[in-house]
């Protein structure tokens, strides 16, 4: 007597495989007429065709009852990764990661021009850009008397400043240095006067002469001389 | 060896061939299409017409010649009902009484059988049957080789095959 595995190899016909994709649908019309065909020649095939519809035809019917144990954890107890995971299918998962991967190479082309410009000043018509020079003394309104010496924030070394003091807006006095301060001679004080608003300003430039930091304009007045 | 000419018996043709007639043409009009049946009687009234007749000459199987009358009636049938029942609503299903209790008590017989089953095979069937997956697409979700997803399957179905034929 033959064994079973030497009968169901004997009995195994090579449109056997055919038989699932024939009940999907899933072949083409050349490969179900053949099909077709065979099945009408093959009664191996023919039943095992019939007993894989039925098959189906009840897993379809009765998925709920079957399957309890199987699909329903699979529904409800999905962690929040394999939702997250199961939202898209992979061929859409790869189409998000590619959209990515664009939008974040035209943000890092486009967004560092859109920096914020380092600081820029007009003077004397001519445009600079550059850090500021923080005024140190004198710094308030209303002194009691004149202020002798002038100082401010050094910038380093071989940096050349220009003093500016203004007698409400025009241009009194200017003077250059490279100490950061400068110390008021008595003929500068001579052309001050008592309760006058006066400002003051000054500016660095490179050893090339290039001007590379402005501070603001103080305004400053004394009670006396 | 399919039958030629020279042996061909009526009853036998009519039990071995109307079950294969019948599978082609509920798959193709559907099973729920009342027609169904008057077009198998028609098929295999003309498949003896013509055999009385000599028609088949033995050049193909008697398989293929009961084939092709099949596919050509069936094309008919789609034809005729296209023209005539265009815009007719949808005919409700027809069975017996007895053939619909006999039908959900084999039905409810196999799905207790499925049930029966590991969960690892139940979970291959639910997959590969219900969800329509292919054998790549099972073997990927759950983490084994194809071949182990055919393994599966063959066997459930093997024991399945025992259940339904009993």
């Amino acid at each position: 007597m033959k064994s079973n595995r030497e009968e169901s190899t004997m009995r195994h016909c090579m449109f056997e495989d055919f038989i699932d994709d024939y009940l999907f649908k899933r072949l083409d019309e050349t490969q179900g007429d053949a099909f077709e065909e065979h099945y009408f020649n093959c009664p191996q095939c023919f039943e095992k065709m019939a007993e894989r519809d039925e098959l189906i035809t009840v897993i379809k019917a009765k998925r709920s009852e079957i399957f309890r144990d199987v699909y329903a954890p699979e529904a409800t107890s999905r962690s929040w990764l394999e939702s997250v995971f199961a939202f898209f299918t992979p061929r859409q998962w790869a189409m998000a990661a590619v959209s990515a991967a664009l939008i974040l190479i035209v943000a890092l082309g486009v967004i560092p021009n859109l920096k914020t410009k380092a600081p820029e000043f007009f003077i004397n018509e001519d445009l600079v850009r550059g850090s500021s020079i923080t005024l140190i003394s004198p710094v308030i309104d209303n002194l009691k008397q004149i202020p002798s010496e002038f100082r401010w924030q050094s910038l380093g070394e071989n940096i050349e400043y220009k003093l500016f003091i203004y007698d409400n807006g025009d241009l009194l006095w200017s003077t250059t240095t490279e100490d950061n301060f400068i110390i008021l001679s008595e003929e500068v004080k001579k052309l001050m006067a008592t309760g006058q608003k006066y400002s003051w300003q000054v500016k660095a430039f490179s050893a090339e002469g290039t001007l590379i930091a402005v501070s603001s304009r103080v305004q400053f007045n004394f009670a006396s001389k | 060896m399919e039958k030629r000419k020279s042996d061909l018996n009526t009853e036998e043709i009519v039990d071995k061939y109307r079950p294969i007639v019948s599978f082609r043409v509920k798959k193709s009009i559907g099973a729920h299409t009342p027609d169904w049946e008057d077009v198998v009687n028609e098929i295999m009234v003309n498949v003896l017409e013509k055999l009385k007749k000599g028609e088949f000459r033995g050049e193909s199987s008697i398989g293929t010649f009961i084939y092709t009358i099949t596919s050509r009636r069936i094309i008919d049938y789609i034809r005729q009902k296209s023209k005539v029942l265009k815009h007719a609503p949808e005919s409700n299903p027809y069975l017996s009484p007895q053939d619909q209790i006999e039908d959900k008590e084999r039905a409810e017989w196999i799905a207790k059988a499925i049930e029966k089953l590991k969960p690892k095979y139940k979970e291959v069937l639910y997959l590969y049957y219900y969800q329509e997956l292919s054998r790549e697409e099972v073997a990927k979700r759950l983490n084994i080789t194809s071949r182990r997803v055919s393994e599966r399957v063959n066997y459930a179905q093997k024991l399945l095959r025992k259940v339904m034929k009993s």
